[in-house]
């Protein structure tokens, strides 16, 4: 899986799940601030990133980290690096 | 004790998603009643018919105040939206410390606890669980979202009394208000339609299960060939507000509550009982200091179930005899449980508006058990200055509100 379908799949979970437009999703946008998500969603997040990469991230630290779309980019493409995952299509 | 007046109410329900579509359907006679396909696959579901009510622009209400929502919650928010909007009352005064929201169902979101069990037993597993299904989930789902979502300060509680959830809503509402505790109250029930609610009275043969081919004929109130109830959903919300603040804002009126009562029977369970309903509605007659005579029209809580019906139609009997007009609304929409006896309240309201008594549809032949009260079968023209609401329960829970036309 390359970095861009890595993208297009978290930007469905942003479009499904939170229901922001695709126009605004870019990797420099803080979750918070600029996507304006808060605590409940990012329970949401974590289990619909979750559900769509096939993944359990729930208790990884890297979770507590993450302050932008990009970083969430990145940290879904270390998981898939360091093999741990099974990806739906 | 302060005076307590309606000056606002809104709707949703299986016959349309404002008041003005429900009492257009009212007038004609319209039946929420549909065949549930989907149900075939419950085994041991007998009932196939259900009023469902239809969810139409939730979008409109904001992400962040929806997230938490099911079907319930969708329908409260648009039914207070309206009865806000329709009283005509501030954003300040709405968000006040004076205002608070009372609102009933007989049990959190279905849906949700469904979805909840679906995700959580089959593994045990809890990390795939949406962090808004608890908010679906809990018994005050509706007063809380709705309260989330206009701001509201004041007092928010949750009525829970299965079938009279929303009449104790309005009666608690009347009674924050006539104490002076609040000024105004935003009240009434929500429900929402799930299999799980249907099969709870599906399981105790209460549900009607000859008409699933004939949806529009069932439920049959009073009637000689009703066979139990149909399950419906929606939301009904008044707004109550002390007299006087209406009258300083010059707030149009639709009636004052006058009396109001809820007791138990502390018998059975499941089984209505007469004499508790005689007691309940004669307390309320006496909390209004009016006599029999003195009420126009009667909402029954009828369900067209083989018991119920006939304890109610004794009771009526009892204390009213044959002169009093009586009609029951579940032929229309269903039953709509935790919600009916503020949906039901409302289209009373607009009756007395109108001067026009709405009949008790699908009643053709008024069965032997039911007989001896007024039962109106077509649309009857007359002055209402008073109505008496009714609503029984599961629990032995009853409990009747009387409103009158302020002259």
């Amino acid at each position: 899986m390359d970095k861009k379908k890595i993208e297009e799949m978290v930007n469905q979970v942003f479009e499904e799940s939170f229901e922001i437009d695709k126009g605004d999703l870019s990797p420099e946008k803080g979750i918070f601030e600029d996507l304006g998500l808060d605590s409940l969603d990012i329970v949401d997040l974590v289990v619909a990133l979750q559900k769509k990469f096939g993944v359990k991230i729930r208790d990884d630290n890297r979770v507590r980290e993450i302050r932008t779309l990009g970083d969430i980019y990145n940290f879904i493409e270390s998981l898939y690096n360091e093999g741990n995952f099974s990806a739906d299509k | 004790m302060k005076r307590v007046v309606i000056t606002g109410m809104g709707v949703v329900c299986p016959l349309g998603s404002n008041v003005e579509e429900y009492i257009k359907g009212l007038e004609n006679n319209k039946s929420g009643i549909q065949k549930m396909e989907k149900w075939k696959e419950y085994i041991g579901l007998n009932t196939l018919v259900a009023a469902p009510a239809k969810i139409e622009n939730e979008k409109s209400i904001p992400r962040k105040k929806r997230r938490s929502m099911g079907r319930m919650g969708i329908f409260a928010a648009q039914a207070t939206e309206e009865a806000v909007k329709d009283s005509g009352l501030s954003e300040s005064v709405i968000t006040s410390a004076r205002t608070g929201c009372i609102i009933g169902s007989t049990m959190g979101g279905a849906e949700a606890m469904n979805d909840t069990f679906e995700i959580m037993l089959p593994e045990k597993d809890l990390s795939k669980l949406s962090s808004m299904n608890f908010f679906k989930c809990v018994s005050h789902t509706a007063a809380m979202n709705v309260s989330q979502c206009f701001g509201i300060k004041g007092y928010v509680m949750a009525t829970s009394a299965a079938c009279a959830s929303a009449l104790q809503a309005v009666g608690a509402a009347y009674g924050l208000i006539q104490s002076g505790k609040q000024d105004v109250v935003l009240c009434g029930g929500a429900e929402e339609l799930h299999a799980i609610v249907a099969g709870s009275f599906d399981i105790l043969f209460a549900t009607s299960t000859h008409f699933n081919d004939n949806p529009e004929c069932t439920p049959r109130p009073f009637d000689k060939d009703r066979d139990g109830l149909v399950c419906g959903e929606g939301s009904g919300i008044l707004v109550l507000e002390d007299y006087e603040h209406a009258q300083k804002r010059n707030a149009k009126v639709y009636a004052e509550v006058s009396g109001y009562h809820t007791c138990g029977s502390g018998e059975h369970v499941s089984q209505s009982n007469k004499e508790a309903m005689v007691s309940c509605m004669k307390e309320t007659l006496k909390s209004a200091d009016m006599q029999p005579d003195n009420i126009d029209y009667i909402n029954a809580h009828a369900t067209a179930t083989i018991h119920g019906d006939k304890q109610e139609a004794e009771a009526l009997k009892e204390i009213f005899g044959d002169k009093i007009p009586v009609s029951s609304l579940k032929g229309y929409i269903g039953h709509t449980l935790g919600a009916s006896g503020s949906i039901e309240l409302i289209a009373a309201l607009k009756m007395m508006q109108k001067s026009k008594i709405y009949p008790t549809k699908n009643l053709n032949d008024v069965a032997e058990d039911c007989k001896g009260i007024n039962h109106v079968m077509k649309i009857q023209e007359k002055e209402i200055n008073s109505i008496l609401k009714n609503c029984f329960a599961f629990g032995g829970i009853n409990a009747s509100l009387i409103c009158k036309k302020i002259l």
